[in-house]
């Protein structure tokens, strides 16, 4: 089943800049897919495309069969910056991600706090954003895109403002959530630009050219989890990604 | 022959209008230049930061314009005729017009990364060298911002100042804006008013894009996308007629070396500074700890010690304080108005719109069109309803305080997270709870930095709002108040009971600095931090 459909998205900031050419691709269910391509080839956008944010100027994205017209329950979003308000709690935070559910206020801080609890920030609930480091930020963040249960998670660079061992723990604990089924997501889109991770995470990479962006190439990525990044299958998928994107 | 008389009137005005510029244009340069002075001597000597900063901190919350009748008295008894009451207006608009700059200047000194003060002693530098080539053009993007806010304040206090020194023939400003549409608008001749306003709001208008828009556009050009160079095309004049000391330091500057190091930083520290303007005290809270206390304790003092020894004394400090709290309750309560004016729309544009920037440069300039020069209008539509004095105060000081809220909210909402808007949608936080959870919490530092400028302009407003007085004639004034107060005792020359006035005012706005604003502060830099 498709949870996600991209068809033939384009899009451009005025007649001359046209920052995504025309790119198709599909999220199947249970599957964790990863864009990824050269730097200003439009990924970011894409996924703000696909979450309802951005309005495409051609083509047209499906959620679950149904045309994305502005932001909907279904899909959630992590930012690349955390983008915590300041000025509420944590806990408030994550919160915030309920407030398109009919929930009481009940029910929602329970929901809330659970998730905190599970994602490893006990006692962090009723302190503010700044007293936390930028791996639990990125914690709460995720927590605010689970807690009102969507189907399909998309990322916008989830990782990439962490330093490389905060973003290795959060990658697997993720991974272990996801995988483990104590989460109703579905599917999930990752934008990214770090090859390994991508291939270390993905079900399917799709790698995109350099803007005007094309899907230059999908490829779906069977190997076995966990995935031993030495091992020989892992690099040459690497190498593939890299050889792609290199032309 | 009609027409004539109005294309007469048209240049009259004209002329008018432009004393009135050349006297605002005086004030400004001399505040450029004092501020970049005061203001990198702050940044670069320890001790005389301990004192400067403070200081300047005090004296921007003081309603100045309240001194006007002191300083006219002093500077006109030094200096007689035409170029002393000049002088006492352009020195008005200086203190009214500096302070913002000289902390802009200083702050944007302070964060400079310590690798060019490295690098000027790497080189050798001269002082001179260090600078023109790194403090002053550092500081200029600042300099073009504040001096922006500056005018309009001034604009308030130079039309206010004139408007005012027509009530006394000896302090007359004679050629002026502000003296041209006060006797029009009382005696009922809309023509010449309405037409002293539309001349006014051009004047305003070609400023911001005539003076300041090229300017602002010179002195950011490299802190934009580098790669366009649109700024070199927008600049409709070469920078030497401008004649600014910027303008001019800068094109020296281009040609040094270092320069190109320089370029890439003082505008987007800019906005990173421009953000953290609430925290300001935080940096020398310790001073404010002990400030409070030694002006009660002198005060108490002062209080027992003339209790004791003259009773006349203890008579005036009773006329004083019930003048003071009569104004204040006057002016806290127009202040609420605004609160509740202001705060709707400011998240509307913010929020609501999504184009708050476009509605900036509008604010801009409606903001520079002071709310003194509407009193007159406003007097002669009230004139016969009942308590018309205490209405038009109210109005006066409702108009000279939204301003400030509704600027210092907008300014915030530029360095406030982008991706708010992002979470806001992603979410679909939407009604209360977007008002509650974004909206009022997000725009909480601006309007708490508006507030202080708010209400100090409002006692400055109370000169003219609390008595306001055409020729001879009293045309609007409420029962009891400082302003009052003061045009009164200038009027009747006593010197005694205008500076007792003057310093319980003082005092109070400095508690209510300290004890309100100054905690409002430190708690809300820590909650945003």
């Amino acid at each position: 089943m498709k949870m996600v459909e991209v068809k033939n998205v384009s899009y451009s900031f005025d007649e001359n800049t046209s920052v995504i050419g025309d790119v198709s691709f599909d999220v199947e269910k249970d599957e964790f897919v990863s864009l990824i391509g050269p730097s200003g080839c439009g990924k970011s956008t894409l996924l703000r495309i696909i979450a309802g944010l951005i309005k495409p100027s051609g083509g047209k994205v499906l959620y679950m069969g149904k045309k994305v017209e502005g932001t909907n329950n279904g899909m959630s979003f992590v930012f690349q910056d955390f983008a915590l308000l300041p000025w509420l709690t944590n806990l408030e935070n994550v919160k915030l991600g309920c407030s398109g559910l009919i929930l009481s206020e009940k029910e929602a801080e329970k929901k809330s706090s659970v998730l905190l609890d599970n994602l490893g920030l006990t006692g962090f609930e009723n302190s503010y954003p700044n007293v936390l480091s930028g791996g639990m930020k990125q914690r709460v963040g995720i927590a605010r895109a689970l807690v009102s249960n969507p189907r399909v998670l998309l990322m916008d660079e989830p990782f990439s403002s962490l330093d490389e061992l905060t973003a290795e723990t959060l990658r697997s604990d993720i991974l272990y959530h996801l995988k483990n089924k104590n989460l109703p997501v579905n599917a999930v889109v990752m934008v990214t630009h770090n090859v390994e991770e991508a291939i270390e995470l993905s079900d399917k990479v799709v790698i995109l050219s350099k803007k005007p962006s094309k899907v230059s190439a999908v490829r779906t990525i069977s190997l076995k989890r966990p995935r031993n990044k030495r091992g020989k299958d892992f690099l040459s998928m690497m190498d593939f990604v890299y050889a792609t994107l290199a032309k | 022959m009609y027409s004539l008389g109005i294309l007469g009137l048209a240049l009259s005005l004209i002329v008018d209008t432009a004393f009135s510029w050349a006297r605002m244009f005086a004030a400004l340069a001399f505040s450029v230049v004092i501020s970049l002075l005061v203001g990198i001597y702050a940044a670069t000597h320890k001790t005389a930061e301990k004192i400067i900063i403070p200081l300047v901190d005090i004296l921007q919350t003081l309603p100045i314009l309240a001194f006007f009748p002191f300083a006219i008295l002093i500077i006109v008894s030094a200096i007689p005729g035409a170029l002393g009451i000049n002088a006492a207006v352009v020195f008005l608009i200086i203190t009214s017009m500096v302070w913002n700059i000289i902390f802009g200047v200083y702050e944007s000194v302070k964060s400079l990364p310590k690798e060019y003060m490295e690098l000027s002693r790497l080189y050798g530098l001269s002082r001179w060298d260090r600078l023109t080539k790194i403090q002053i053009p550092a500081a200029m993007p600042r300099v073009v911002e504040q001096s922006i806010l500056s005018w309009s304040i001034g604009l308030f206090y130079l039309v206010t100042s004139e408007i005012f020194s027509t009530a006394n023939a000896a302090y007359a400003v004679k050629t002026g804006i502000g003296a041209a549409i006060a006797s029009p608008a009382i005696t009922g001749n809309i023509i010449s008013y309405s037409m002293a306003i539309g001349i006014f709001i051009i004047f305003v208008i070609a400023t911001r894009f005539l003076f300041f828009k090229p300017w602002e556009d010179y002195v950011t050009r490299y802190t934009r996308n580098s790669g366009k160079k649109q700024s070199e095309r927008q600049w409709p004049l070469n920078p030497g007629q401008i004649g600014t000391m910027g303008a001019r330091f800068i094109r020296k500057i281009e040609k040094g070396n270092i320069s190109r190091i320089v370029k890439v930083l003082p505008g987007m520290q800019n906005r990173q500074t421009a953000a953290l303007t609430p925290n300001r005290p935080s940096r020398h809270e310790t001073y404010w700890k002990f400030a409070p206390y030694i002006i009660l304790f002198l005060a108490a003092a002062l209080t027992l010690y003339t209790a004791v020894s003259n009773h006349a004394l203890v008579l005036a400090e009773e006329t004083v304080l019930t003048s003071l709290s009569f104004s204040f309750a006057r002016i806290w309560l127009a202040f609420a108005i605004s609160m509740c004016i202001g705060v709707p729309i400011c998240v509307y544009t913010i929020f609501l719109t999504r184009h708050g920037s476009k509605y900036t440069l509008l604010f801009q300039i409606i903001s520079s069109i002071p709310a003194t020069i509407l009193l007159p209008a406003i007097v002669s539509l009230l004139r016969s309803t009942p308590h018309s004095g205490e209405l038009v105060a109210s109005i006066v000081f409702v108009l000279s305080s939204i301003w400030y809220i509704i600027f210092s909210t907008l300014n915030t909402a530029k360095t406030m997270p982008q991706n708010i808007f992002e979470v806001k949608d992603i979410f679909r936080v939407k009604g209360w709870k977007a008002w509650k959870n974004i909206y009022l919490k997000a725009i909480i530092p601006g309007l708490v930095t508006g507030s202080v400028t708010a209400i100090a302009a409002e006692w400055n407003a109370s000169i003219i709002a609390e008595y306001f007085t055409v020729g001879a004639s009293v045309v609007s004034q409420v029962g009891t108040g400082i302003g009052k107060l003061l045009d009164l005792t200038l009027a009747s020359n006593n010197l005694g009971l205008m500076m007792l006035a003057l310093i319980n005012l003082t005092v109070i706005i400095i508690l209510i600095n300290t004890f309100v604003w100054k905690r409002l502060y430190s708690k809300v830099s820590r909650a945003y931090a």
